[in-house]
């Protein structure tokens, strides 16, 4: 199983992360911001990132460039879950190096589906 | 005199007209002379967020509206929601856990709100939160506003908001109005309804929400999944 960083400014948005993913078995590490986020990162090895989009201090969009920039994080899976549905701000995620884009609410079953599916 | 009275009386309706953000465009705002104010009514499902100085105003049944806005930034905004009840799309494997179908899309239509506030220049730290709603209006509807308000206390508190005010609960359904400049909410307690429009509202809003057109569905229980 997995140990996923999940970046989120919402704390109850956290919870239902971590619970669902944890369902699953695998290991989940929460930030409250894309700067946190990034600390993390640099600290730990993770082989996923899961994150939102608006958040303070560092955003989702910026978390993805930045941990693109990190050889460790070249190839690890980036996933975006934001309610933001915009074919723009997809489109800044896919540019940003992003793996895939889920729009909020997630479905648990789906969210670890393809969080299975990215893992390969 | 008559026609540069009116064109006047035109000029001060329209020339004050508050800018629309982007995305609430759908969204029908009036001019209310008695308030002196432009006010953007909201339906339910739907959510309103502002900058400027105008009004959101909604009725209310066993639906909760969360006042929120960022005194500092001067951007605030109000929503108009009910959790699903179970059955139908409604209910998964999932059920009665903290990742509900009911859950999920509460949250969501919180962070809709709250999103759009930091998106438009509020910061959570800043946010003031009042809530009203959920009443017990209907016997069929009867512990509904309850669960509402359970959902929308237990999310403030897991966000470590600011709860300033709440008028909840009651058998009346409820006409809100919101000024997010002054942070004022007021509510008018309907005793006596001319019609049952607020009724239809909601149970059409409840139906959908229980059992929505496969597309809309995703939307409300599980989002878009694009992988690149």
């Amino acid at each position: 199983m997995a140990n996923i960083l999940a970046a989120d400014d919402s704390a109850s948005m956290r919870q239902m992360v971590a619970f669902a993913l944890g369902n699953a078995g695998h290991t989940v590490v929460s930030a409250t911001d894309g700067a946190e986020a990034f600390e993390r990162a640099k600290e730990q090895k993770f082989d996923l990132v899961l994150t939102d989009v608006n958040m303070p201090l560092m955003d989702g969009i910026t978390l993805t460039r930045e941990l693109r920039t990190l050889p460790a994080y070249r190839f690890v899976p980036i996933l975006i879950l934001t309610t933001e549905a915009g074919p723009e701000r997809k489109q800044e995620g896919k540019a940003a190096g992003a793996t895939g884009w889920i729009v909020k609410p997630f479905n648990p079953d789906q969210l670890i589906a393809v969080v299975k599916k990215v893992l390969g | 005199m008559q026609d540069t009275a009116s064109n006047n009386r035109r000029r001060l309706t329209y020339a004050g007209e508050p800018r629309v953000l982007p995305g609430y465009e759908h969204v029908k705002r009036y001019w209310d002379p008695t308030r002196n104010q432009y006010a953007a009514k909201i339906l339910p499902g739907e959510y309103y967020v502002t900058v400027e100085n105008e009004a959101i105003t909604t009725v209310l049944g066993s639906c909760i509206s969360a006042c929120v806005r960022d005194p500092v930034f001067g951007v605030g905004g109000m929503n108009h929601f009910m959790l699903p009840q179970s059955g139908g799309r409604a209910t998964d494997s999932w059920n009665d856990s903290l990742v509900s179908a009911s859950a999920r899309y509460g949250n969501v239509a919180m962070e809709h709100l709250i999103t759009d506030i930091q998106k438009f220049g509020g910061v959570r730290e800043n946010l003031e939160v009042k809530i009203t709603g959920g009443g017990k209006v209907l016997a069929i509807m009867s512990d509904v506003g309850r669960r509402n308000i359970q959902f929308v206390r237990e999310y403030i508190r897991t966000e470590g908001l600011r709860l300033l005010a709440e008028d909840v609960g009651d058998v009346y359904p409820r006409k809100v109005l919101y000024d997010p400049r002054t942070g004022r909410v007021q509510v008018k307690k309907l005793r006596t309804l001319h019609n049952d429009t607020i009724y239809r509202r909601e149970e059409q809003y409840m139906e959908r929400l229980v059992r929505p057109p496969q597309r809309a569905a995703q939307e409300v229980f599980g989002g878009d999944i694009e992988l690149f």
